[in-house]
């Protein structure tokens, strides 16, 4: 069970998210990965996203302004 | 939605957490001087002073609600996500009501219809301004309203896409001589109620937008099954 | 004084007006509801990529330009509003408007953070971006907001055809976006 850890801090629309999914695809089964976001919109369309795809979400907000959003590869 | 959702199993620590500073002070502070402005501005003329008050209603509302008119156009094809893409459709569905009930109003009334001139001519220059605006919004990372948006957000990104923006919006000027005279003074007006009448017209687009919806909805369940 | 700023900040009535994020149609509700009011107490709908234009044109004459003589601007309106300058032109205070707007919700839900340009990349989806977009409102009459949402619940045909090209340029922007622009 592996953490991965992707800095998207300063990334505009949609890059969060496209990165997110580049990792996800790299990941094994029960692997979280930690999407470290400053941007509002990713902190909705990143974990819709991950719900979508009956993957385990937390949101966590660690600042002003900025976020980690931590998706559990369940499948 | 909800769901069991256990807390997720991290090996290293969560990140440091720096005391969060509270900004509300300054949000409410900023209220202050947003309301002076506001009446100021609607000493020297009302409409100043509206337009100031819709205006930053607008922005609050975007950015409180992550609203993006890019993201509904681009997100079908980047992630399948069609969530956004659906809430569009539904702003287009009550404002194309109001609207129309308000423009009835006055037609009806035998006064001159207000808003009229958002109804423009259509043709190649349409085409080709919505595809290379469409490129451009993507390329960005926002559209108009979305640029501004994230100005007040902070993202210098958009504060220098704003410069260029401008900077094209000049240029275009510059050459809309060119454009109007060998296409767009070819090009038609339609204007729906004028073909469709007033009812018909409504009721069309509001099965299209109807129609679009449902389409949405599929295309989300087709590309992410959710 | 600070702990009454954090106390506030959590308490569940603020943090449910102010903190959390509204629903995508939550915000499509009070948009168009926002639209309706605005055409009903000015008699015009919203835009945003026509004061660009005039914000371009004010500084360049302060530059030393003139657009006197291009078409775009020769009508009575566009030279009154140039004439009036920025201080009196509620586009103008519209489009700051959105900016304060925005940043109030933010300071509100203390989410505010200055997000600096971090690559070369940026810089260049920026400056071709913003061209794109300006040029292409000119051309169409309007942006995301004037010819799109106020075209298309105006009952204009012009919307929906800007509308499918928005969508043609989103996707090949997308394309743009994986290839070159994902750094």
């Amino acid at each position: 069970m592996k953490e991965f850890t992707l800095d998207c801090m300063g990334e505009a629309c949609p890059l969060p998210l496209m990165k997110t999914e580049k990792q996800m695809e790299k990941m094994e089964v029960g692997d979280v990965v930690i999407v470290q976001i400053d941007h509002s919109c990713a902190m909705k369309n990143v974990p819709e996203w991950a719900r979508n795809q009956g993957y385990n979400v937390e949101i966590d907000e660690v600042d002003d302004g900025e976020w980690e959003v931590i998706i559990e590869k369940t499948k | 939605m909800s769901e069991e959702i256990k807390t997720i199993q991290r090996s290293s620590s969560r990140a440091p957490k720096k005391p969060k500073k509270s900004q509300i002070p300054y949000g409410l502070a900023l209220l202050i001087v947003m309301v002076i402005v506001g009446i100021l501005l609607t000493m020297k003329s009302v409409t100043l002073g509206l337009l100031w008050l819709f205006g930053s209603s607008f922005g609050f509302v975007l950015q409180k609600s992550r609203f993006c008119f890019t993201a509904s156009l681009r997100d079908p094809f980047i992630s399948g996500s069609t969530s956004i893409t659906k809430a569009v459709l539904i702003a287009f569905a009550i404002g194309t009501v109001g609207f129309t009930a308000i423009k009835y109003g006055y037609f009806v009334n035998g006064l001159p219809i207000p808003g009229m001139n958002y109804v423009v001519p259509f043709g190649p220059t349409t085409i080709i301004g919505g595809i290379l605006f469409g490129i451009g919004m993507v390329i960005a990372g926002g559209c108009a309203s979305g640029t501004l948006m994230r100005i007040g957000e902070g993202f210098v990104q958009q504060m220098l896409a704003l410069v260029f923006f401008i900077i094209g919006s000049l240029i275009g000027a510059y050459h809309f001589g060119f454009w109007k005279i060998n296409f767009i003074s070819h090009s038609p007006k339609v204007f729906l109620p004028d073909y469709f009448g007033w009812f018909g017209a409504v009721a069309l687009q509001l099965l299209i937008i109807l129609c679009l919806y449902i389409a949405a909805d599929k295309w989300q369940k087709k590309k992410i099954g959710a | 004084m600070k702990s009454f700023w954090d106390k506030l900040g959590k308490n569940e009535y603020y943090v449910a007006l102010f903190k959390n994020p509204l629903t995508y149609v939550g915000g499509a509700i009070l948009l168009a509801i926002l639209q309706i009011a605005l055409l009903a107490s000015t008699g015009n709908p919203w835009g945003v990529s026509g004061t660009f234009a005039n914000w371009g044109a004010w500084i360049y004459e302060a530059l030393g330009g003139s657009v006197d003589k291009w078409f775009y601007f020769s009508s009575e309106g566009a030279q009154n509003t140039l004439n009036n300058g920025f201080l009196n032109d509620p586009g103008t205070m519209s489009n700051l408007g959105i900016i304060f707007g925005a940043l109030l919700s933010a300071l509100l839900a203390s989410q505010f953070k200055f997000k600096k340009i971090k690559a070369m990349r940026q810089v260049v989806a920026a400056v071709l971006g913003g061209l794109l977009m300006g040029y292409g409102a000119r051309m169409a009459f309007g942006c995301n907001i004037g010819a799109f949402f106020s075209g298309i619940i105006s009952l204009s045909l012009s919307g929906w055809v800007f509308g499918a090209s928005l969508l043609i340029g989103a996707f090949i922007g997308g394309k743009l976006l994986t290839r070159f622009f994902m750094g």
